[in-house]
Formats: C-alpha cells, structure tokens, sequence
C-alpha cells in the first residue's frame, strides 16, 4: 500500500504545455455552462418575485362575480315577473355510525316530516355498512332550523339546489316542474332544457312570452267555468297572431308545481298542447274560406239547408235547421253542418287535406312544452268522411294546433307558429300564406256575424269587436258512437275584427248535454276579453252596472 | 482579480440567488394560499347573498302575483277586478270618493 502524501495531492501541478492546450476548451464549456446555469436562476428568481408581489397573470380568469351561476336559470314573463327560480334547499342526511338511536331519531323526525316512513328510517339509520344516507331531500331553511334544534346526534344537512314557482299554481302545465336533482319533468322546463341550462351558465333568465296578468285572468275564468259546467278539463290560449307568440295558455284542473308529486297525473296533464279531441264547428271558417279560395261558391250563392243530408247513409243535420235560403254568413253565424258538408264536398278530399296540411292542422304544433301531441288526422275515404271533416268531425288536434291555424285570419291568410318564447321587437316572423287577403276578409266578416247574431253571442264584448265561431263536438261514448251527453265545447275567435291581433281558444271537455260552446266556452271568452283588454291597450266600453 | 476569487464571488452570488428564490417562492406560495382562501371565503360569500336574493325574489314574487293582489283588492277596498261592480257609473264614483276638502285661507 502506498503511503497517503496529502502534500502530493494539494500541491498545484506544474502545468505542461499539453496540459494546457487541452484545458483552454474544457475551462470554456464550465463557462458557458455556468452562465447558462446564472440565465436559468435570473428566470426563475424574476419569476418567483413577479408570483409574490403580482400574482399569476397566466392563471385561468376566475368566473364575474357579478354573475349569479345556477344550474337552471330563472324563468321569467314577458314583464320580468318571476316564474320559476332556484333557491338554496338542504338534503337530510344521516351518518348511521353516529346515531345513538335510531328508533328515537326516527320517531323525532316522523313527527316532523309525517311522510317519512318510521320503519324505513330506521333501516337506514341502521345501516352502518354506509358512511352516509340520505333521509329527505329539498328542506327549506326553516325545516333545516326545526331539525338542527332537535339536537338528534348523526343527523346533518347536505346544502343543493331546489327549483321553486312563486307564483304557485299560475302557469303550471307551462313551466312543467322538474324532480329533487333538478332533472326537468314538463312544461318549458322540458322543452326549453338545453336553452335554460345555458342561460344558467352565464347567470340570466329566460325569458317567456306570456303575461302573468294576462294568465291569471284566463286561468281564473276558464277555472270558474269548467267548475259550473262540471267539465272533466278545460284549455284555454290566447296568441299573438302578428308574432306568434303565446300570451296566455292555461289547462284546468290546475296544480301546484312547488308539490307536483302531491297532484294527480290527470291534473297535471297539459290540455292545451297534450290533448286532441274533435274540435267540431270551429273548424268550419276554414271549411269556408276553402271554399272561396276554391271559387267553389262565392258571398252571393245562396243555398237550401232546410232538409236533412244524406251523403251514402249517413244522415246530416242542423241542430237548429234554417229555413229558407242561406248564404255563406247564415251557415258560419248559425253553424249548418248541412251548409259545411256541401262546400266541403265541391272541394273533394284532395284539396281539402291540402289546405288542412298548409293550416298545420295534420302535424303537431311545435310549442316550446315538453310534448306536443300530434293531431289524429286520417286521409279521408269517401265522401262520408269529407263532409264530416267540413264541419269538425274526423279530425281530432289540440287547442294549440286550432289556435295556430286561426293566425290566418289575424295575418291577412297567412300562417304564423306560436311560441312560447318573447320575440326580440325587430325579429323576423316567419309567415307562410294559406289564404288570399279578399278571402280571410269575407271570412272574418262572416265569423263577427256569429258573434253579434249568431251562436257565438255570449263572448260579444261591447266596444271590443270579437269574430270567432262556437264548437259544440259530441264525443265517443264506450261503443264507438257519438253520445249527445258528452260534448266538447268550444270557442276560437280572433279580435279586434277590423284589424284582428290576436286570437283566443277556449275549451271545455266532457260538458254535459245542452252545453254549447255557445253556452259555456263564449261567456268564458267575454269575461276574459273584459279583463285583459286595457293591457292590451284596447278599449271596452264599460257593461252596465247590475241593477 | 485572482480567478479564483472570481469564482468564489460567483459561487455566492449563485447561493444568494438560491436564497432568495426559495424565500420568494416561499412567500409566493403562502400569499397564492391565504389569497386563495380569502377568494374561497368572498366566493362563499356571495354565493350565499345570491341564494338570499334569489330567496327573496322569489318572495316578493309570490307577494306581487295577480291571485295575492285581487284577493287583497276585495279583502280591504271591496273591488273585484274586471267584474261587473269594477265599472261603475259615474253617480257611483261620487260616493267611493273621499268628500271635497275646503280650501282654507293659506291654500
């Protein structure tokens, strides 16, 4: 071993000339590494104060804290009044391993939610297996307040989401209402998903078409009517015909959306765009102006009504027949079948289904609601069923579908879809032309006619000039035949006549025998019109004070 | 100036920079902390101003909506909207109005 000379290894070597020339290019690389190494730590010291004192400019931008973010944006009426919001609820929770006792725990909490079942709480609570188990969803801040002041050791509360509708029953079958997550059911709320979501996304509402005001009065007045007429349901709308959109809809019997799970399905099934039905006579100011257009008749035939119509066996009847001749007026204002069949015949079923596809009476109305039922609308297959389809008979589509067909008569012949979203001022209306101008005119004239001295009497309103035409339809009894006590009965009108805006259709279904549309949906339409006629800046003339 | 010297004074700049990047970042990550949970806590903040609000907008709502106001209007001035008694003739009015005041000297 050779002996350790510290001497020898700290003495500075005599540096050679070869020596030398090979450590000149060695001693240039530690330079250039060492101020590689110097430009790497200015980097990151430079860096490291601009964190400290700057912040991180290159961090993602944080969300506007102006902006409120809620899974569903509210929904609110063409005014800004406030339909459907979502507030802060709480989910009972339970952590099962922490319960002292669960039969105690269960008992304290059925008193106060009496819908929670006793024994299926305690299984729960009794589940240890679990970290974690949900008791009861959607508690208010009250109901939070009166469980935390139990004390019940175990039991805790789960802050989410909870969609509420202030206005309580207004409006329901149209905002629909969605489960405890949130998840839409019906209504807009299903419709307009995608679009409610979005709006959430950036914190504004969405905004309807309808008027609250508007609403209420209809839902109000249909609500008393269906009650008297001891219908089974009711619909009602009202459309803006020059826009399309819809200012009011209602469907009787009503719910609360805020306890949806509590109403009946039956009461929650919306009437307006869910339910077909025969719509009858309302049908027959198309029939008409068909016809015109068709230059199958003309305003001065004059035609004989006065006996019964027998199309291949099939007898046809006036209710009330009329003597004497009629004219195109006489068989809108006292609704002949009699008189609708025969044009409906000079037509023939090819023209006739043409003009009902172009009215949109064949396919289903494309309101912004989770369902739209679509019309029942067989091709007719002789002339049995083209006579009836004249006069309302053979075709079965919802109150939506008839208002939106009525749009012609406010648009000079031309048709515009209804929406339930509010049209910006300046946007485009889609218009598709059905009928010339001269012949939804001569129609219109005669529609007022059957309002002022025909069957549509009671939904004149003084100073309002209201066209429209009454639906009286018999419904099918359990054998496949038309009973006289069961009627579908109707109104659909558009007003003011002398420039007509806007179009109304009232409902009411399973009205017993002798209920007329005339009789029970007219006066509903009156009584409506009275009310929401300053809002729509027209002018009534006050009735005469009841003596 | 001696290369080594030189070296040295390199080495003890490097170590002060070393120094003062692990107490920049140090003080970076603690600021970024306590900022973060200031924001976490303005964040929760106003996430709870705006449940109250919106709580409350739907409150005034419900207080506002057509059904609560008509029901009002017949409990306390006696007037059902849009009914037949809501129009009346002009002999009526005189009687729901208050009386005519006298004007008094100063008026």
């Amino acid at each position: 071993m050779r002996p350790f000379n510290a001497a020898s290894i700290l003495a500075p070597r005599e540096a050679t000339l070869e020596t030398l020339g090979e450590a000149a290019p060695a001693r240039n690389r530690v330079r250039f590494l060492a101020i590689g190494v110097f430009a790497v730590l200015l980097l990151l010291a430079g860096r490291a104060v601009q964190l400290a004192f700057s912040g991180d400019p290159l961090a993602e931008p944080r969300r506007n804290a102006g902006i409120a973010v809620t899974p569903r944006a509210d929904i609110v009426d063409r005014n800004g009044v406030l339909l459907a919001t979502t507030v802060r609820a709480y989910a009972l929770t339970a952590a099962p391993s922490r319960v002292w006792n669960p039969p105690e725990t269960a008992e304290a909490l059925a008193r106060m939610f009496p819908e929670l079942d006793r024994a299926a709480t305690i299984r729960r609570l009794n589940d240890t297996s679990r970290q974690l188990v949900y008791l009861r969803r959607s508690l208010t801040e009250e109901e939070r307040a009166n469980v935390h002041a139990l004390g019940l050791a175990g039991i805790g509360f789960e802050a989410e989401d909870r969609r509420i509708y202030p206005q309580g029953q207004m409006a329901a079958h149209t905002l629909g209402f969605t489960d405890v997550d949130l998840n839409p059911l019906a209504g807009v709320e299903r419709g307009l998903d995608r679009q409610i979501r979005a709006a959430g996304a950036v914190g504004r509402p969405v905004r309807l078409s309808i008027d609250v005001r508007m609403q209420y009065a209809l839902e109000i007045e249909l609500d008393v009517a269906a009650r008297a007429a001891r219908a089974s349901n009711a619909a009602a709308i009202l459309l803006d015909a020059r826009t399309g959109e819809t200012l009011a809809l209602t469907s009787w019997p009503r719910f609360d959306p805020n306890d949806a799970g509590a109403a009946s399905d039956d009461a929650r099934r919306d009437r307006v765009a869910g339910d077909v039905h025969e719509l009858g006579s309302t049908i027959k100011p198309f029939t008409v102006a068909m016809a015109l257009q068709e230059q199958v008749t003309t305003a001065r035939e004059f035609f004989d009504l006065s006996q019964a119509f027998d199309i291949d066996g099939s007898v046809i009847e006036d209710h009330e027949p009329i003597r004497g001749l009629a004219s195109l007026r006489d068989i809108l204002a006292r609704s002949s079948n009699i008189g609708a069949a025969r044009l409906a015949l000079r037509l023939g079923a090819v023209r006739q289904r043409a003009y009902l596809e172009r009215l949109g009476l064949t396919q289903a109305t494309r309101l912004e609601l989770g369902f739209n039922e679509a019309p029942l609308a067989p091709h007719a297959r002789g002339r049995r069923d083209v006579a009836g389809l004249g006069f309302g008979y053979g075709l079965a589509a919802t109150p939506a579908t008839l208002a939106a067909a009525y749009t012609v008569f406010a648009n000079q012949g031309a048709l515009v879809a209804p929406t339930l979203i509010a049209r910006a001022p300046d946007a485009e209306i889609e218009r598709r032309q059905v009928f010339a101008p001269e012949v939804t005119r001569q129609v219109l004239a005669y529609m007022r006619a059957a309002v002022v001295d025909g069957t549509g009497r009671a939904a004149d309103v003084p100073g309002l000039a209201i066209a429209g035409k009454t639906g009286t339809a018999e419904k099918l009894g359990e054998e496949s035949v038309y009973v006289e006590s069961r009627n579908f009965s109707s109104f659909a009108g558009v007003f003011p006549a002398h420039d007509p805006r806007y179009v109304i259709v009232v409902a009411l279904d399973d009205t017993g025998e002798g209920a007329a549309g005339g009789m029970v949906a007219a006066p509903v339409v009156a009584r409506t019109l009275r009310r929401i006629a300053p809002m729509l800046g027209l002018r009534v003339e006050p009735s005469a004070p009841a003596r | 100036m001696d290369k080594t010297l030189l070296r040295r004074g390199a080495y003890a700049v490097a170590a002060l920079i070393i120094v003062a990047l692990v107490i920049g970042l140090y003080k970076a990550k603690t600021d970024a902390a306590r900022t973060e949970a200031h924001v976490r806590q303005l964040q929760h903040q106003i996430d709870e101003s705006e449940a109250d609000l919106r709580a409350l907008r739907a409150e005034i709502a419900a207080q506002e909506s057509p059904a609560r106001i008509e029901a009002l209007a017949e409990d306390h001035l006696g007037v059902t909207v849009g009914s037949e008694g809501a129009a009346l003739p002009e002999s009526a009015l005189k009687q729901r109005l208050p009386p005519p005041r006298t004007p008094g000297p100063a008026e």
